[in-house]
């Protein structure tokens, strides 16, 4: 074969005026020798030492094709996804750490707080760097400490092996914790996450909430006001390198800064009312309990307790029923507590004044086919009297002899189909259907409390624009500076004339005589419903009750309910009215309201009510 | 005409300094930018730079002695040489420092010393000079020889191991076997032994890290972190480069140490990121100067050691060029060799400037002879 070295002695032939030729046959002969001049001249072809030469011009510009057509690619064809995948490596979004703000009541004590524990995480991969992991004592070590089995430990490092962090254990005591620092297994670390402690354990439970283990609250407080309590944590984008340091910031964005619950509990009260109400749904063998304390100056809710509670730092077992606020969720129709509404739209309207008399007599009547009546015929009775016995006839009288449109529309004005104010998720506005047209008899029993849904909070509403004096405000849970909203939704003395008229109920010969607190004078009314189960009415009964005190200058609104009470007591009058008396004198005193019945052993009773008994 | 530009050649300072003006420029261009890309690369490190420009300082004062040497010198000792190299290889294997898992370094008590880099520039000396002693081209006998005088030194570099230089040495023989002749019939024989030596060579020869290395080229992306992590992270930085590039000392792949061995194998990722498609065509269109100049030097050269020697030492390059940045874009696997001439490193500069000054010998000395 004949290749592009020869081309030099070839071309000395055909070019011997050429210097270079001329140079190569003198020297190309000396060196190459006579042997390959010779092969030169007996097989060269013209076309072949070319070939050779072209041969390799022609691999170089394909292969630096090739190169440049990669280049191509990558830079220009595909640089968008290699340009985001660049970014990925290299920009973060970082979020600083914070600590879940505090919920304290109103006098800073703490209802929530979030404490340092340690978590024990582990690194499957470090761990199978060393393969002997499997005979290592240690590691029997920790899976006693850690109460686990140690195959079941060890399965989960090696199930996870390509993974660089599984969770061992979550939040555990510091015990257990310096004990596995101390056994310094490798791959098997700590790391420090909050966990969330209720000091006041199941007495706030209901109001609180709670946290879920990545410190998300859930329920309660915990969950309406999570994003206030986690802040906003300040968001950095960073470039970072490949060891994860910190280069450039390339976007700040400043967080706000977790912050502090103040409730409007008093724990103090809080406290009392919890113990007064599982006492008494224990004596009385109720089902379940709510009771709701409410500063009527302010709006503000004392206290919200219900029963059964649970403790929510440890939340096993604890049964869904038990972790309901039923102050806020549950509705039950508020029977004979609705009556001084009937009172209120009467005065309101005009239809009767406050000294006016309401005939019962014969103490039922019929109203297209159903029946209203009275245990006997009071005959001519006060508008006092129509509450202190609890008269369905006179508040289905009162409640008949205005238009339906004004009795409907003062459950509106008393915030008695609408949201409480309270603001927590769940809360209910009650059931409260508005129909086209009323029939006598639905405006009847709607006048006594039934063929109406309420809840605790609505009702505690109700009892608060009372003893405020026909001042309505939202009722609140979370202290704030924030003015509230008000309207006067009845006149200033319809309010008053109405609490003296209950001051009666809670009187030696009133239905609530157990709700008499020594040393005040409240008012109050009882309730009691039989609960409606599948289109009628059942054997179980929804015991109320509702009050105002001290009625000289009213301080304090409280609802008690119980529900379904399976003992010998099942009326309103002596299940929740001694509650509320208890509830209604520890609130009283310690917020050192000045007792306005000192010396009187018998109730005083309102000019209305004298002047009524002596007409 | 031909005459007098030849007159006036021999009469430039440059001849008489046995200096080829436009490789020595094209070589000089990229010195320049291997000072500014090894700056980036290095974390903007200058001592960094400093130390490049010390080496490029020696490489270029080695490339001017060695284009006063005459060609013919080579040729004269090009066996004794070649022998003294493979000594000093087995000597490597024997004597070697550890380095990177490779045994690769002669500890010479004052410096540490590669015999491969030798080998680099003896192998085809060594070639030239068999070959061109006998018929052109090459009887099968001679050729036989031939693959066994390539054979020795190339075994004894992957034994380090040394995959990437043997590879280079072996090129390198071939080439000049290619140059004086080879059949084609022999050519397209071997090609078929290769690919017959192939599972050969997976299952016995090769170790396990370059056989992982060969699966990474092939599916990079099943293991990111791990073996497949230079390849993906030097993709991500060229082609992040785009059209533009992001501008010097603007890279992040690069500055922010994603990737590995930036300022030495991967540094062709970095000028890629950095100086874009723009910034690759113009780096290229060098090398291809530098390969076409002497692929030209080569084709002057008026007898067979000198031609063969020329053609290998330039074929060798570009070789060195391509499985580079094969390397580095994903077209090749991972094979441990420098961009030539702008990786920082010692070793292989100086061996780089060594070849060029043969080629400028080659290009400058016959003229001188045939007056």
């Amino acid at each position: 074969m004949k290749d592009w070295l020869n081309k030099s002695s070839k071309s000395n032939k055909k070019q011997a005026q050429s210097r270079r030729s001329a140079n190569a046959k003198s020297l190309g002969n000396k060196s190459l020798g006579n042997k390959s001049n010779k092969q030169a001249k007996q097989i060269a072809k013209p076309g072949f030492n070319r070939w050779r030469f072209q041969f390799v011009i022609v691999s170089l510009v394909l292969v630096f094709g090739v190169v440049v057509f990669r280049a191509a690619f990558l830079q220009i064809i595909q640089p968008d996804r290699l340009l985001v995948e660049g970014d990925n490596r290299t920009i973060r979004i970082k979020e600083g750490t914070i600590q879940r703000g505090m919920i304290t009541d109103r006098n800073g004590e703490e209802l929530a707080v979030s404490v340092p524990v340690q978590t024990i995480w582990a690194d499957p991969q470090q761990v199978l760097e060393y393969p002997e992991f499997e005979t290592d004592v240690r590691w029997e070590a920790l899976a006693k400490v850690l109460d686990m089995q140690e195959h079941e430990l060890l399965a989960r490092i090696t199930n996870n092996a390509k993974k660089r962090f599984i969770y061992l254990k979550r939040k555990t005591n510091p015990v257990v914790a310096d004990y596995v620092e101390q056994l310094r297994i490798p791959g098997v670390r700590l790391r420090e996450e909050s966990k969330r402690y209720y000091p006041a354990g199941e007495i706030t439970a209901h109001i609180v909430g709670f946290t879920n283990i990545d410190g998300e609250g859930i329920e309660g407080v915990e969950l309406r006001h999570n994003d206030w309590m986690i802040g906003t944590p300040s968001k950095r984008k960073i470039i970072k390198d490949a060891k994860g340091r910190e280069i450039e910031v390339l976007e700040e964005e400043k967080g706000s800064k977790p912050q502090n619950v103040v409730l409007t509990i008093d724990q103090r009260i809080q406290s009392a009312v919890y113990q007064e109400l599982k006492k008494a749904v224990q004596t009385y063998e109720a089902t379940s309990g709510s009771a709701i304390v409410v500063d009527v100056k302010t709006a503000e809710v004392l206290a919200m307790v219900n029963s059964p509670s649970f403790n929510p730092n440890n939340r096993n077992n604890v049964p869904l029923r038990s972790i309901r606020n039923r102050a806020i969720t549950d509705t039950f129709e508020p029977g004979s507590t609705m009556k001084p509404l009937a009172v209120i739209n009467a005065l309101d309207y005009g239809s009767y004044g406050t000294l006016d008399l309401v005939d019962t007599s014969p103490g039922y009547m019929r109203l297209g086919g159903s029946r209203v009546s009275d245990p006997r015929n009071r005959g001519q009775i006060s508008l006092a009297d129509v509450l202190k016995y609890s008269s369905n006839m006179g508040s289905s009288k009162l409640a008949l002899s205005t238009p339906k449109e004004s009795f409907l529309g003062m459950f509106y004005r008393m915030g008695l189909v609408d949201y409480s104010g309270i603001d927590l998720i769940g809360e209910s506005t009650g059931i409260f259907n508005e129909r086209r047209r009323w029939s006598d008899i639905e405006v009847a029993t709607l006048s006594y409390g039934y063929g109406i849904s309420v809840t605790a909070a609505q009702l505690v509403k109700m009892y608060t624009t009372i003893g405020a004096g026909g001042v309505s405000k939202p009722l609140s849970i979370i202290k704030t500076e924030l003015k509230k909203p008000e309207e006067q939704v009845i006149s200033k003395e319809i309010a008053n004339d109405v609490l003296a008229m209950m001051e009666s109920v809670v009187s030696v010969d009133g239905s609530g005589k157990r709700a008499i607190v020594k040393g005040y004078r409240v008012a109050g009314k009882t309730g009691t419903s039989i609960k409606a189960v599948g289109g009628g009415y059942g054997n179980d009964y929804v015991n109320v009750f509702a009050g105002v005190g001290p009625v000289s200058n009213p301080e304090i609104a409280i609802v008690v309910v119980i529900n379904e009470p399976k003992g010998d007591y099942y009326y309103g009058g002596e299940t929740a009215a001694p509650t509320f008396a208890k509830i209604m004198r520890q609130t009283l005193r310690t917020l050192n309201v000045a007792p306005d019945a000192l010396g009187e052993s018998k109730i005083q009773l309102a000019d209305v009510k004298r002047e009524s008994s002596g007409d | 005409m031909v005459k007098t530009e030849n007159e006036r050649r021999r009469s430039s300072i440059w001849f008489r300094f046995h200096i080829d003006v436009p490789l020595m420029l094209a070589i000089l261009t990229l010195m320049l930018l291997s000072v500014f890309v090894v700056y980036s690369a290095g974390g903007q490190n200058i001592h960094m730079a400093l130390r490049q420009v010390f080496r490029l300082g020696i490489g270029l004062g080695v490339l001017l002695i060695v284009a006063q040497v005459s060609p013919f010198f080579y040729q004269r000792w090009a066996p004794h040489i070649f022998v003294v190299g493979v000594c000093l290889l087995v000597a490597v294997l024997l004597f070697g420092d550890m380095g990177k898992g490779a045994q690769r370094w002669l500890n010479l008590g004052v410096t540490k010393f590669q015999p491969s880099e030798i080998m680099k520039l003896s192998l085809p000396m060594m070639m030239a000079w068999f070959l061109s002693k006998y018929t052109l081209p090459p009887s099968t006998k001679n050729t036989f020889f031939s693959f066994c005088i390539i054979a020795i030194p190339t075994l004894l570099i992957a034994k380090q191991p040394d995959l990437g230089t043997s590879l280079l040495v072996a090129s390198s023989g071939f080439f000049a076997l290619f140059l004086a002749g080879l059949r084609f019939r022999i050519l397209f024989g071997l090609g078929a032994l290769f690919a017959a030596f192939l599972p050969i060579l997976w299952f016995y020869l090769m170790h396990a890290y370059q056989k992982q290395r060969v699966l990474t080229f092939l599916n990079p992306e099943s293991d990111p972190l791990g073996s497949g992590y230079h390849i993906i992270q030097s993709k991500i930085a060229i082609g992040s480069g785009g059209f533009q590039g992001k501008g010097w000392l603007q890279g992040t792949q690069s500055q922010l140490e994603f990737l590995p061995e930036r300022h030495t194998d991967f540094i062709f990722s970095v000028f890629s990121e950095e100086f874009g498609f723009i910034g690759v065509l113009l780096l290229l269109a060098v090398y291809a100067f530098i390969i076409i100049r002497g692929t030209i030097i080569a084709i002057r050269a008026q007898e067979g050691f000198t031609k063969i020697l020329a053609g290998s030492l330039t074929l060798t390059f570009f070789v060195y060029l391509f499985v580079n940045i094969g390397m580095v874009s994903g077209l090749m696997p991972v094979v441990g060799v420098p961009l030539p001439l702008v990786s920082y490193g010692g070793t292989s500069i100086v061996t780089l400037m060594a070849s060029f000054g043969i080629l400028m010998a080659i290009s400058t000395n016959k003229r001188l002879l045939a007056a």
